[in-house]
């Protein structure tokens, strides 16, 4: 080996190292105890008994009229359905569409008051979890004691029971909140470095606030938006911290993530059943990684990472 | 299913990958060793940090001291040491799975103090040491045991662990709200005895606690616990599920027992006298609701007595029972039993070479006068007879007197590995049904579908 492979391979080592190191400590080696753990009879003890499949044979329950002669057993068809309503409306009320709007408004305003209503936007992100699961607990109390109902009392309406009555629009609104600021710092950095200059030029041919961001801000922000979708799509497919900080093991808010939770760690409600929790998880990561694919297809992200024609020098 | 079995060697190897990478919870260890003597035998005691009952391990720790005591002044050489292993689990559930998990990598403790329905998954895991010939061995420092807890240290018909501390769980009922809403004296002095007739029913309860709503005397008729738990055993009791077969060591359910639980708690919501979202509650709004004089009623455990007397700011005997009345679960059904239910935590000694050593410790930690200590200051109610009699406990735990007779109607959770796991799965039909996504029948149908695929041949449907 000469001196200079010697050397790019220090150097490929020094610098690559310590992520190839963290990406297999954190995240290799968790989904390969996640899959032998899914094929195992693992339970309160960390024992392992026997290689079985039972544990996928837990979800599905026989059904000779079905295409496959099974179907879904009831309570793991309604995890998918509602991790896909959480995560599909989460995504395009929140994470997308109200992190642009608030990443385009506050760039329009002045500096300090763009700034001002971003640091606010953020406040979420930097309380720590349970607080902001506190504050939501506060917020929803359906007594005349939440904000809530003590905003529509003043209205004189009537309050209302979010957890009781709309549960899902509950979690979507906690985690909505919060998600959106990611988004919102994204976008509006990327605003921030769209050149001036194409401003000044469609402000001197005549365009107006919607056609200029329509015409120029938008395009720029086509790989920031696929970057969100497919991250935010991940993020929250996997989630539950919040959901369960506010609505408890409820069956309302049952989403996989928490279903998988619940049976393995969760404290006092059925937990410890190691191998069943993990099966539940290994599709979860079969679900995330077809999403993933499947967005990555979608938004062209393939582009994104492709090396520019032009080098600049 | 497709299956095959593993070597041993192979199933350690994975064992101990395992639990490597699964056993996050992280736990403390506080040392009390004795002074280095001769000969230390070290007992490892396994305790949750639990302020509510220091006295669970203290006990043990003063057993120790006593004993070398008695080796000093015979002149041994030989000390017991005990390593109080502290640990910081939420709860007791929590803490079993986290012992389960410590045993599993070799990591086993000679006494253990947890709750008792864990005494079937210790046995099972090859933990719990077979106590019968300990305790005939040393009869008399068990004699005065109150019969009726030794079913909870039960495992296949051998005892497995000793009471610790005993409490009953029952219904509360706020006498006030009731005078509020025109119940005179008589009506609420004859309650406890027409629930034990069974002229008073679950249903009666539920139209009695809505009376009180309708007429403006309490805003919520009664809660329940707002998580899993023991209590709603006792109210499926009192509708003839009886949870587990003793002869088969198996769990147990009927669909018609389960149908009629299920609509006698959508008959509450119906009428106004239990909340739909009561699954949604916090702990601190359930006991907000009682101890705030909101609620008429409300099923829990006698430790909350402490509490309620603060809230309500009585101070005595009298005041406390002018003010609130305890009754059983009642009957189902006109002239039927009622319940309650009892939920002792216990010493479990582990099956190691010091378990001999470590029973006489437990046997020592049970006798009068260290469990009154527990007892008086926790509000639970004793383990043996005699304690009633003692000064301390007439002075301060007339209410744990009070209650002790309520064990004769007592349930005990059933020692089974997989009890945690059926409560999880009976509790989601609790959430359907009070929150009117399924009707009484289709959350039983729902329930006992996820008990057959989760718990398998482990439950016993009997319709």
């Amino acid at each position: 080996m000469t001196p200079s492979n010697t050397r790019q391979a220090t150097n490929a080592l020094l610098f690559l190292g310590p992520a190839c190191l963290f990406l297999v400590c954190l995240l290799l080696i968790p989904i390969i105890v996640d899959l032998v753990v899914a094929f195992t009879d693992m339970s309160q003890t960390v024992r392992v008994g026997e290689f079985t499949t039972d544990q996928f044979g837990k979800l599905v329950k026989a059904n000779p009229e079905a295409l496959l002669g099974f179907e879904l057993r009831g309570s793991f068809y309604r995890a998918l359905s509602l991790s896909a309503v959480y995560v599909v409306c989460t995504l395009a009320i929140f994470n997308v569409t109200f992190a642009l709007i608030l990443a385009l408004t506050t760039t329009a305003l002045p500096d300090w008051l763009g700034g001002l209503y971003r640091a606010i936007w953020l406040m979420p992100r930097m309380a720590p979890s349970v607080v902001y699961g506190l504050l939501w607990l506060w917020v929803v109390d359906p007594t005349d004691r939440g904000l809530l109902n003590q905003i529509l009392l003043a209205f004189g309406l009537d309050p209302i029971n979010m957890k009781l009555d709309a549960p899902v629009t509950l979690i979507v609104f906690a985690n909505g909140f919060i998600g959106a600021s990611l988004g919102m710092l994204i976008l509006t950095s990327s605003i921030r470095s769209i050149p001036q200059h194409l401003f000044y030029a469609a402000r001197a041919d005549g365009a107006g606030s919607l056609s200029i961001t329509r015409h120029i801000v938008l395009p720029a922000l086509r790989w920031p938006l696929s970057y969100i979708t497919v991250f935010q799509s991940l993020s929250l497919l996997v989630s539950f911290e919040y959901i369960f900080l506010i609505m408890g093991p409820a069956r309302s808010t049952m989403t996989m993530s928490m279903l998988a939770y619940t049976k393995t760690l969760a404290p006092g409600i059925g937990s410890g059943q190691y191998a069943y929790g993990a099966a539940i998880t290994l599709i979860l990561i079969g679900i995330g990684m077809v999403s993933a694919l499947l967005l990555y297809r979608l938004t062209n992200m393939k582009r994104l990472l492709t090396r520019p024609r032009i080098e600049v020098q | 299913m497709f299956r095959f079995i593993l070597g041993d060697s192979m199933k350690r190897t994975l064992s101990a990958v395992a639990a490597v990478l699964m056993t996050s919870t992280a736990f403390t260890a506080l040392s009390f060793t004795a002074p280095a003597f001769a000969e230390t035998v070290t007992i490892d005691l396994w305790s949750r940090a639990d302020r509510s009952g220091p006295l669970r391990a203290g006990n043990i720790v003063s057993a120790a001291e006593q004993l070398n005591r008695v080796f000093a002044a015979a002149g041994s050489d030989t000390r017991v040491g005990i390593n109080l292993i502290e640990t910081n689990a939420a709860g007791f559930d929590a803490d079993a799975l986290d012992l389960l998990k410590a045993h599993s990598v070799g990591e086993t403790p000679d006494i253990a103090i947890a709750a008792h329905e864990w005494i079937g998954s210790f046995v099972e895991a090859g933990f719990a040491a077979n106590l019968e010939e300990h305790i005939t061995a040393n009869a008399a420092m068990y004699a005065d045991m109150i019969p009726e807890l030794w079913t909870s240290v039960m495992y296949k018909g051998e005892r497995y662990g000793i009471p610790q501390d005993s409490e009953i769980r029952m219904f509360f009922v706020n006498n006030d709200i009731l005078r509020a809403a025109g119940y005179d004296q008589a009506y609420i002095d004859a309650l406890p005895g027409k629930v034990e007739t069974g002229e008073f029913t679950m249903f009666d309860w539920c139209d009695l606690a809505a009376d009180t709503v309708t007429k403006g005397a309490a805003k919520i008729g009664w809660v329940h616990r707002p998580n899993v738990g023991p209590d709603f055993q006792m109210a499926m009791a009192s509708f003839g599920i009886d949870i587990y077969n003793d002869d088969e060591a198996k769990l147990q359910i009927t669909k018609q027992g389960l149908t009629d639980y299920y609509g006698w708690l959508k008959y509450c919501v119906d009428n106004g006298s239990l909340p739909a979202d009561m699954t949604t509650y916090s702990w601190d709004s359930t006991h907000a609701a009682f101890r705030g004089g909101d609620a008429m009623g409300k099923f829990h455990g006698i430790w909350n007595v402490g509490a309620q007397m603060d809230s309500f700011g009585l101070s005595n005997e009298k005041e406390y029972f002018d003010k609130l009345t305890w009754i059983h679960a009642p009957a189902g059904k006109k002239g039927g039993a009622p319940k309650n239910l009892s939920h002792p935590v216990v010493y479990v000694v582990g099956d190691t070479e010091n378990k001999d050593l470590a029973a006489l410790l437990v046997a020592m930690a049970s006798q009068h006068v260290p469990n009154t200590a527990h007892a008086v200051g926790t509000n639970h109610t004793p383990i043996m007879y005699g304690q009633t009699a003692m000064p301390e406990f007439i002075e301060k735990g007339w209410a744990l007197i009070a209650g002790t007779p309520m064990l004769k109607y007592a349930e005990f959770m059933p020692n089974h590995a997989k009890i945690g796991q059926y409560n999880a799965i009976t509790y989601t039909g609790i959430q359907a049904v009070e929150t009117g996504e399924m009707s009484p029948q289709e959350a039983a149908e729902m329930v006992i579908e996820e008990l057959e695929i989760e718990l398998g041949d482990d439950v016993i449907i009997l319709d």
